[in-house]
C-alpha cells in the first residue's frame, strides 16, 4: 500500500496559523467532516459517529440550530424519579435521629439526581441541551452541600429544569429567574434576608459573579440591592409554608424593606401597605433593579457573560489577539438586548470558532472527558458521579460559589491519575461485540492503518504525527502482519481486547484530554 | 476484574515496547538529573505550612477584644464575655475559648502562647480592602495588592519565589516535589509563570497507585501556538504525578506521628504532613486548607459561644495545630518547621440581623513554630474600633506582606532584592522569624539593639543609630508603621561601633527603620511627633 495515500486522509495542513482571524461573519463553507467534529466537540459532550454523519455537509448556521433547538418546544426531560415530588421534614426542626434519616434521604436522591444528569449528557442527540446547562450550572452556582446544611434536592433538580428551559432566553430574564429561584434564595441568604436586617450575600454575587463581574458596583449599591430583594421565601420542607406550592419560591410582605432604594444612581420608590404584594415588589422592585443594572452596566454585563462564554466554548486562556472577536461578540449582544440565542449563535457558527487555531485548545472539563469517552465508546457510566467528583467536578456541588475555576486547575497531579484511570475502567467495560461494532462504525475501518486514522480523528482533536499513527497501529496489530486486520475484526475477542489495548494508550494521552 | 486489568495492562506494556525497538524516540522516559539548587535557597531544610481558612474569618471573634467596651455595643448577639475569654498572661489579649483550647476542646492556641510556640498578628490587610472573597483570595494567595480588578493575577508568591530562584525549572525538576497541597485542584498560591511548582494530593496511597507510570508517552511539542502549551502542560502535571508518586508514597511509608489526628478535617490534613515530614519529604511549603469561615448567619449557638460554626472551625483550627506541634517536638523536627494562617479578610465589626457578620477588611494572622525560629508574641495592638473605614471595617496595622516578606528572607534565605521583585515592593519583614543559622560573623548581634532612633519620640530632629560588631556593607532603611516602604536613608560601608545616620523631617506619625547588614537584619519603630 502507498503510505502517502493513507496519509493523506490525515487532516493535515503543513503549517497552521498561531493566531485566529477576528472575523465573527459566518462560517460558509460547508461542514467538512473535521468541521464538524470540532463543533461537536464544543457544543455537546463529545462526538458520536452518527452525528458526525448527521452534521457533515451541513452550514454552520444550519447545524448550529440543529443543536441548540428550542426550549419552548422541547418534549420534558423524563423525570429522576418520584422523590422529586416529595418534601420532608426541616431537618433544624427535628430530633437527630429523623434528621439523619432526612438527610440521607436527600444523600441517595442527590446522586440519582447527578447521574440523571449525567446520563442526559451521555445519551443525548440532537438538540444538544447539556453542554449548555453545564454552562449554566456553573455560573449560576448553588452548592447541595454548603456552609448551612443542604440545599434539598427537589428545587436542585427544578433549578436545572430552569437552567434548561432559559439557556438561551434573554439574558435579563434569566437574571430575574434565577434571583427568584427557590435553591438560590436558600443558598445565598436570600430567605433570610429581612427589612431592618439586610443580608448582603446574594445582592454582591448577583453582580460580582453573575451579571458584571466585580468593580462595576459600590458597597451602598450590594447594601441597596439587598434591600430590593427582602422579603422572599422558598418552600423547602413538608412543614413549612407554601402559599404558592410546595418547592416554589413567595413573598412575604412583612419581612419586605418597603423604604426608597438608591440604586446605581436610580431611585426605586418607596411603597405603602396596599403595593407590597408579590407581583407589584417583582415587577416594580426586582425586575427594575435589574433593569437598571442593564441600562447602567450594559457594556461590563457584555464583556463578562461573553468573555465567560468564550472561555466555555472557544479557548479558557483568550488572548490579546482574540480582543477583535470578543469586542464583535459584546456588540452582538448588546445589539440584541442581551438575547443569548443569537449571540451563542453567532459564536458557534462565526470563522473565528472554525478557525484551525483554535481547534484543540481546550482542556476538557471532567464531565467532557469521561462522557464524551462513553459517548464515544456506546457504553454505560457506572458510579460516573462520584468519579467527576474525585476529578473535582461535583456536579450541582462547586466548591463555592464563584464555581469551578476551570482551564488548567482541572488538571492536577490529583487529577490526570484519576481521570486516567476511570477512563480505563470504562474502556474495560466495552464488550468485544461493541468493539467489533465500533471498528465497523467508523469509515475506511478496511485497513488497520485507515482505522486508526479514523479512530484518532474521532478521539483526538488535532492530526498525529505519521509515527504517533504507526506506533498506535503497532500497538492495534500487536505483531501480526496488516493484512491480518481483516481477520482481526472478525474475531471479536481478537478485535476487543487489542481495540481496549489501544484504546487505554489513547486516554492517557495529554491530548485526549483536550478538544 | 483485577486480573483482566493486569492482563491489559502487560498487553500494552508490550506493545509499548515493541514499538520502542523500531520508533526513535517512543516512548519517552526523559529522566532528569537531580535537580541542583542554588546555594541558600535550600541548602537549608525549613519547612513551611500554609493553612488557608477561607469564606473570611471572624478576627474579633477570634482574638477578643475583651477590654474595649465598644466590642460589646456593636456584638450584642454575637460578642464572647469577658469571662469566657482566654487572657495571654495578664496582657490586653484575650482569645476566643473554642481557639485556646480550655473546657471540652482540650488543648489549644492557648498552650502554644504559653509555650512560646504562637505568634499572633493583628488587624493585617491592605489598601483598597477588597470585599469578594475570590478577588481578596487571589490577592492574599498572589501577593500583589492591584487595587484595579481588572489585572489578572496568575501568579502565587511562592510560585513567584521558586520560578525566579530556580532558573532550570521545569527544565530539571527536583527530587521532591516543592510544594504539596492537600487537595485536588492546584491553588494559584503554586502558580508561576514557568508553570506550577507544587503538587496536589489527598492521599499517598491513592496517589502512588494512580500517579505510577502516568508519564505520557507522547513527547513534549514546539511552544509554537495555544495547543502545544496546552499539550504540554497537561504532559508535565502527568509526568509529575508520575515522578513524586514513588517519592511521596516512600516518605509515607516510613514517616510516622506520635499522636492521634483523627482521620477527618484540618488535623487530619496536618497529619499527613507531619508523616510526610517525618519521613523525610524534602517539600519545602505545604498548603492545607479549611473552609467555611464565611458566616453571614448564626455564627455561634445563642446559648452557648463556644458551639457553632464558628467555634468549632476554630477548635479545628487550634486543635490540629497543637496536636502537630506536639508530634513535631516529639519527633525532633519542630524547629524545621513554621506554620502560618491566612484568610481573604475579617469580617465586619458590627454584627449582621442574622446573628452573623458580613465580609470585611483587616484579620487576624497566626504563626506557630518552635521558639528557636519564631518570637511568640503579639505583633500590633488590638483593634481600633473607633475608627473605621468607609464601610465600617477594620483598618490595618499590618501589610499583609510583611510575614511573606520576613519568610522569603529569614525562612528560604532570599536576598532583599529577590523579596522586593517578589513582593512587587520593598516591604519591611515582620520580624517574627528567627533565623535559625545566625553566623558568630554576623555584624548584627542577635538580641541587643543593633537599630535605634533617638530622642523616641521625634520632635524636631532624630537619628538612626547604629551599633555593627565589625565592619560591614548595610543599608538602613525607612517603613511606615504598616511596612511599607518609604526611602533609603543610608547604603555603603559602615564601621564597627557605633554610627549614626541623620533622620530626613518627617510628617508626624509611626516609623519603622530596617537595619540590613549581609543577610542580617534588625529593625526598630519610633515615633515623629510634631
Amino acid at each position: 500500500m502507498n503510505r502517502r495515500a493513507f496519509l493523506g486522509l490525515e487532516r493535515r495542513s503543513p503549517v497552521r496559523p498561531a493566531v485566529p482571524t477576528a472575523s465573527i461573519e459566518p462560517y460558509r463553507q460547508p461542514l467538512s467532516r473535521d468541521d464538524a467534529l470540532h463543533l461537536l466537540r464544543r457544543a455537546t459532550l463529545g462526538p458520536t459517529p452518527v452525528l458526525v454523519e448527521q452534521l457533515t455537509g451541513l452550514r454552520a448556521e444550519e447545524a448550529v440550530d440543529m443543536l441548540l433547538g428550542d426550549p419552548n418546544s422541547e418534549p420534558p426531560v423524563p423525570s429522576p424519579g418520584a422523590w422529586v415530588n416529595q418534601a420532608q421534614e426541616d431537618p433544624d426542626g427535628v430530633d437527630i435521629v429523623t434528621r439523619g434519616q432526612i438527610e440521607a434521604t436527600w444523600q441517595n436522591n442527590f446522586t440519582q439526581l447527578q447521574q440523571w444528569w449525567i446520563d442526559l449528557m451521555r445519551t443525548e442527540t440532537l438538540p444538544a441541551r447539556e453542554k449548555l446547562v453545564l454552562f449554566w450550572s456553573g455560573h449560576f452556582t448553588t452548592e447541595f452541600t454548603y456552609d448551612l446544611g443542604y440545599i434539598p434536592p427537589q428545587v436542585l433538580y427544578r433549578q436545572n429544569l430552569m437552567l434548561r428551559q432559559m439557556r438561551l432566553a434573554n439574558f435579563r430574564a434569566f437574571l430575574e429567574e434565577v434571583t427568584l429561584d427557590c435553591a438560590m434564595l436558600e443558598y445565598l441568604g436570600g430567605t433570610l434576608n429581612v427589612a431592618g436586617k439586610p443580608n448582603e450575600n446574594y445582592a454582591r454575587e448577583m453582580m460580582e459573579l453573575y451579571s458584571t463581574g466585580i468593580g462595576w458596583y459600590t458597597e451602598g449599591d450590594v447594601k441597596e440591592a439587598a434591600r430590593v430583594l427582602t422579603g422572599w421565601k422558598a418552600s423547602l420542607y413538608s412543614d413549612a409554608p407554601a402559599p404558592n406550592g410546595i418547592f416554589n419560591t413567595w413573598f412575604k410582605p412583612s419581612d419586605h424593606d418597603t423604604g426608597a432604594k438608591q440604586y446605581l444612581g436610580y431611585t426605586i420608590p418607596a411603597r405603602d401597605q396596599d403595593t407590597n404584594t408579590e407581583y407589584l415588589v417583582r415587577t416594580q422592585e426586582v425586575r427594575r433593579m435589574i433593569e437598571i443594572l442593564f441600562q447602567q452596566r450594559p457594556e461590563a454585563i457584555a464583556r463578562f457573560i461573553v468573555g465567560k462564554l468564550y472561555r466555555f466554548f472557544v479557548y479558557s486562556n483568550p488572548e490579546g489577539t482574540d480582543s477583535d472577536a470578543l469586542a464583535a461578540l459584546m456588540n452582538v449582544f448588546i445589539a440584541n438586548d442581551f438575547e443569548l440565542r443569537p449571540l451563542v449563535r453567532t459564536l458557534l457558527t462565526s470563522e473565528h470558532f472554525f478557525d484551525p487555531a483554535n481547534r484543540g485548545v481546550q482542556i476538557k472539563t471532567p464531565a467532557e472527558y469521561v462522557v464524551g469517552l462513553a459517548r464515544q465508546l456506546g457504553v454505560q457510566l457506572p458510579n460516573a458521579a462520584a468519579a467527576l467528583a474525585r476529578m473535582e467536578q461535583d456536579l450541582m456541588d462547586p466548591p463555592d460559589v464563584s464555581g469551578w475555576k476551570g482551564y488548567r486547575t482541572w488538571i492536577s497531579t490529583k487529577t490526570i491519575p484519576q481521570r486516567v484511570q476511570y477512563a480505563q475502567q470504562i474502556i474495560a467495560t466495552l464488550s468485544d461485540q461493541q468493539a467489533q461494532q465500533l471498528v465497523r462504525s467508523l469509515p475506511n475501518w478496511q485497513s488497520a492503518d485507515t482505522f486508526v486514522v479514523e479512530l484518532c480523528r474521532l478521539l483526538l482533536p488535532r492530526p498525529l504525527s505519521a509515527d504517533r499513527l504507526r506506533y498506535y497501529t503497532d500497538m492495534l496489530l500487536s505483531g501480526a502482519p496488516s493484512y491480518e486486520w481483516a481477520s482481526i475484526v472478525n474475531d471479536s475477542q481478537a478485535i476487543g481486547s487489542r481495540l481496549r489495548t489501544l484504546l487505554r494508550a489513547v486516554v492517557k494521552a495529554p491530548d485526549y484530554h483536550l478538544c | 476484574m483485577r486480573r483482566r486489568d493486569f492482563l491489559l495492562r502487560t498487553a500494552a506494556a508490550l506493545a509499548t515496547t515493541s514499538a520502542a525497538t523500531h520508533i526513535a524516540g517512543l516512548p519517552v522516559r526523559a529522566s532528569s538529573p537531580l535537580l541542583s539548587l542554588p546555594p541558600g535557597v535550600m541548602e537549608n531544610d525549613n519547612v513551611l505550612i500554609i493553612i488557608q481558612l477561607f469564606g473570611g474569618n471572624d478576627a474579633l471573634n477570634t482574638v477578643i477584644p475583651a477590654e474595649n467596651d465598644e466590642y460589646y455595643r456593636i456584638r450584642p448577639t454575637l460578642a464572647i464575655p469577658k469571662n469566657q475569654a482566654w487572657r495571654w498572661s495578664g496582657t490586653d489579649l484575650y482569645l476566643h475559648p473554642a481557639l485556646a483550647g480550655s473546657g471540652i476542646y482540650g488543648g489549644g492556641f492557648g498552650g502554644l502562647m504559653d509555650q512560646g510556640r504562637l505568634a499572633i498578628v493583628q488587624d493585617v490587610g491592605y489598601d483598597n480592602p477588597n470585599l469578594s472573597h475570590f478577588r481578596s483570595t487571589d490577592i492574599w494567595l498572589s501577593g500583589i495588592n492591584s487595587s484595579d480588578p481588572f489585572v489578572r493575577l496568575n501568579e502565587g508568591w511562592i510560585g513567584r519565589f521558586f520560578a525566579r530562584v530556580l532558573p532550570d525549572f521545569p527544565a530539571v525538576l527536583p527530587e521532591h516535589p516543592l510544594c504539596v497541597q492537600i487537595g485536588g485542584t492546584l491553588s494559584l498560591l503554586f502558580q508561576s509563570a514557568k508553570g506550577d511548582v507544587g503538587i496536589a494530593l489527598t492521599d499517598p496511597q491513592k496517589f502512588f497507585e494512580l500517579g505510577r507510570g502516568a508519564t505520557p508517552d507522547e513527547e513534549p511539542l514546539p511552544e509554537l501556538d495555544a495547543y502545544a502549551r496546552e499539550f504540554n502542560y497537561i504532559r508535565s502535571v502527568a509526568a509529575q504525578a508520575d515522578r513524586y508518586s514513588q517519592a511521596v508514597l516512600d516518605a509515607y511509608s516510613r514517616g510516622r506521628t506520635t499522636v492521634d489526628y483523627g482521620n477527618s478535617g484540618l488535623p487530619a490534613q496536618l497529619g499527613m504532613i507531619a508523616r510526610l515530614i517525618s519521613g523525610g519529604l524534602k517539600t519545602k511549603v505545604y498548603l492545607c486548607y479549611l473552609g467555611g469561615f464565611d458566616t453571614h448567619v448564626q455564627q455561634q449557638e445563642a446559648d452557648d459561644v463556644t458551639k457553632g460554626v464558628h467555634p468549632s472551625l476554630l477548635a479545628q483550627l487550634a486543635s490540629g495545630v497543637a496536636k502537630f506541634m506536639d508530634d513535631a517536638i516529639a519527633q525532633g523536627f519542630a524547629q524545621r518547621v513554621v506554620g502560618i494562617t491566612i484568610s481573604e479578610f475579617g469580617r465586619r465589626p458590627y454584627e449582621n440581623g442574622s446573628r452573623g457578620t458580613d465580609h470585611g477588611a483587616a484579620g487576624v494572622q497566626f504563626v506557630f513554630g518552635d521558639g528557636s525560629s519564631i518570637r511568640s508574641s503579639r505583633f500590633g495592638t488590638a483593634p481600633n474600633l473607633q475608627e473605621l473605614d468607609s464601610n465600617g471595617d477594620l483598618i490595618y496595622q499590618n501589610d499583609y506582606r510583611r510575614l511573606y516578606a520576613d519568610i522569603l528572607l529569614n525562612w528560604f534565605d532570599a536576598t532583599p532584592d529577590d523579596t522586593a521583585a517578589i513582593l512587587g515592593d520593598r516591604i519591611a519583614p515582620l520580624n517574627v522569624i528567627k533565623r535559625r543559622s545566625v553566623s558568630s560573623v554576623s555584624p548584627i548581634e542577635p538580641s541587643t539593639d543593633a537599630v535605634t532612633v533617638v530622642p523616641n519620640p521625634v520632635a524636631t530632629s532624630g537619628e538612626v543609630v547604629v551599633r555593627l560588631r565589625r565592619l560591614a556593607s548595610a543599608t538602613v532603611e525607612l517603613y511606615n508603621i504598616r511596612g511599607q516602604f518609604v526611602g533609603e536613608l543610608f547604603r555603603g560601608l559602615l564601621p564597627e561601633g557605633t554610627s549614626r545616620v541623620a533622620l530626613p523631617p518627617l510628617r508626624a506619625g509611626s516609623y519603622l527603620v530596617l537595619l540590613r547588614a549581609g543577610e542580617y537584619s534588625a529593625q526598630a519603630t519610633f515615633v515623629v511627633s510634631r
